[in-house]
């Protein structure tokens, strides 16, 4: 009876200290999200002297972001260039993804996997060539430029998201639907796409998180009238040490849609983040 | 299905043409511009082929492209086995009844899907040597203050940046692939007896091989990738303390130098190394069928 007594004992100082870690872990990966936070709301003197940890909110930095430093155009060029670049790749991946899922053909698989290893090119050898072109016909510095260069790893993540979505539904739906006389087509926009539709929804979302997190490509390619949120850095960088404070306010204005639509994926994170290969 | 009509080419030329328009005629004109000798303070019309004097440069005169492409595995090595452990470890603390599960789980997506630069500059503020919190808990256990974005440490807290921003990321794969292992082998080996820790490293580890490759290789790839952290954190510095590849194409292209060619024939370099671990994790993903794993 001791002994019994003794190991669920055991078992339960094991748990304890294994919740603990758990906590701890949960922890660091929040901590410099609620230390954000808390930057974005002291003032000025306070974003200094990390000692103060409760103190008066103050809303300034927000106010000052919006006013004094054009927080709207990087917001409106956010949505902008992330909105189209994600309809596009998300209209022509979802057709060539319907393609890979339901013809056979000859080197199929090779195609599949030379459009994924697309996703993989570095930024640094991709933004190269965008830079020089864009200088020769003057699109340096545009939505557009930055619309069709985001489509070189949106384009490729969506055939591979999508392929797997199309996949998961049985072919005798559809085979059913061309018996009853519908065409192909008619059978894709009826039977396929409602089905789907959660996962076009959640293959734009992928898209429009990288897309807004984009650094490299962006801060190359633009220089005022384009630039977006995450170049914002670059300003920041020069004038640091005097305005923490705002910088942490754009930070939390930048990061809350983000984490939003991260939470509406959250099912199909694992699925994103391995373009496929693994779907829990 | 027979396919004789050649259809599947409408569904997916859209895409292909794309693709090939934005990715590889501008990756065709990278590697011309790799054998130039343009710069930006140039006309064009005066660049010419130099044959491969770029790549010369780079071996034998340019000290800090090796400097580079040795911190850059180093970094990508170190990162990647961290990542790794700890990312095991959490994913073996999450399986197995937790009140709550979900919601914990959700709070470690915050580092991957957070914007990278803007959090890297919240990391320089969180590293400061005077006012920094990091200095600041440690200073509660009276540890000396430590100069964490200095020359002897910058490459390390950048390391410990990626650490936390991608940990995460390899613990919910694994988490996945733990969740999916089979039941069967399981009840087997505790009727034969075997401990926690046989079990473990006899038949979890195995079964657990093609997921552990692809999360491995995926953070390979991108911490061989990394500008924008390095950007925010350092850009680079002290010295070329932190001067990982991508920042020493951005260096030699754009900054200090205007050598496009001598940067494109860098890039180069870097697309090679990437393209060959792209290629293992292809071959990988390949083999096991795709999804059942």
């Amino acid at each position: 009876m001791s002994t019994f007594f003794n190991y669920t004992r055991q078992r339960r100082v094991k748990n304890i200290v294994l919740d603990i870690l758990i906590a701890l872990v949960v922890i660091v990966c929040v901590f410099p999200f609620i230390w954000m936070l808390m930057t974005s709301i002291k003032t000025r003197v306070q974003t200094i002297d990390p000692s103060v940890w409760f103190f008066q909110p103050t809303l300034e930095n927000y106010r000052a972001i919006f006013q004094k430093r054009d927080m709207f155009m990087y917001i409106n060029n956010s949505i902008i260039v992330v909105l189209f670049t994600t309809l596009i790749s998300v209209a022509l991946g979802t057709f060539a993804a319907y393609g890979l899922a339901r013809f056979q053909f000859n080197r199929k698989e090779d195609i599949a996997y030379w459009i994924l290893s697309l996703r993989m090119l570095p930024p640094m050898a991709v933004v190269i060539p965008f830079f020089l072109l864009g200088r020769f016909v003057g699109l340096l510095d545009t939505h557009l430029l930055l619309i069709i260069v985001y489509l070189s790893f949106n384009i490729p993540f969506t055939i591979w998201m999508m392929r797997g979505f199309i996949e998961d539904i049985p072919r005798e739906l559809e085979e059913a639907a061309w018996v009853d006389g519908c065409s192909r087509f008619q059978a894709i926009r009826r039977i396929i796409f409602p089905l789907i539709a959660p996962g076009v929804a959640a293959t734009s979302i992928f898209c429009v998180i990288q897309s807004w997190n984009e650094f490299s490509l962006a801060f190359f390619l633009t220089s005022f009238n384009a630039r977006t949120i995450p170049t914002t850095v670059t300003f920041f960088l020069s004038v640091l040490g005097v305005i923490w404070g705002e910088m942490a306010a754009v930070g939390i204005v930048a990061t809350i849609p983000v984490l939003i639509f991260a939470l509406i994926v959250q099912k199909y994170l694992v699925r994103g983040l391995t373009f496929g290969a693994i779907k829990s | 299905m027979k396919n004789k009509r050649k259809e599947h080419y409408w569904y997916l030329l859209p895409s292909l043409l794309t693709l090939v328009a934005i990715v590889i005629f501008p990756t065709i004109f990278l590697w011309y511009m790799g054998f130039t000798n343009y710069d930006l303070t140039m006309g064009w019309e005066h660049h010419k082929l130099i044959g491969i004097r770029n790549f010369q440069y780079l071996a034998f005169e340019d000290k800090d492209f090796w400097h580079s492409i040795k911190i850059s595995l180093w970094f990508m090595v170190f990162t990647v086995v961290i990542e790794f452990v700890l990312g095991l470890a959490i994913a073996l603390l999450f399986n197995r009844r937790i009140f709550g599960k979900r919601l914990w789980m959700s709070f470690l997506i915050i580092p991957m899907v957070i914007t990278p630069t803007i959090i890297s500059l919240i990391w320089k503020l969180m590293l400061n040597t005077e006012y920094g919190v990091l200095n600041y808990i440690l200073s509660l256990f009276s540890i000396a203050k430590i100069n964490w974005l200095g020359y002897e440490n910058a490459l390390w807290s950048i390391m410990m940046v990626d650490i936390w921003e991608w940990t995460p990321f390899v613990a919910l794969i694994l988490y996945a692939g733990l969740q999916s292992l089979p039941q069967e082998p399981y009840e087997a080996v505790v009727v034969d007896g075997a401990s926690p820790l046989q079990t473990f490293y006899y038949l979890t580890l195995p079964l657990l091989k093609p997921i552990i490759l692809i999360a491995i290789l995926l953070r390979s790839i991108d911490s061989l990738k990394i500008f924008d952290i390095v950007y925010g954190l350092t850009q680079g510095g002290p010295g070329n303390a932190t001067e990982l590849m991508s920042m020493h194409i951005y260096r030699l292209g754009f900054r200090h130098t205007n050598w496009i060619g001598r940067a494109s024939a860098n890039a180069m370099v870097l697309l090679v190394i990437i393209t060959i671990l792209t290629n293992i994790l292809l071959r990988i993903m390949r083999r096991g069928t795709r999804g059942e794993f």
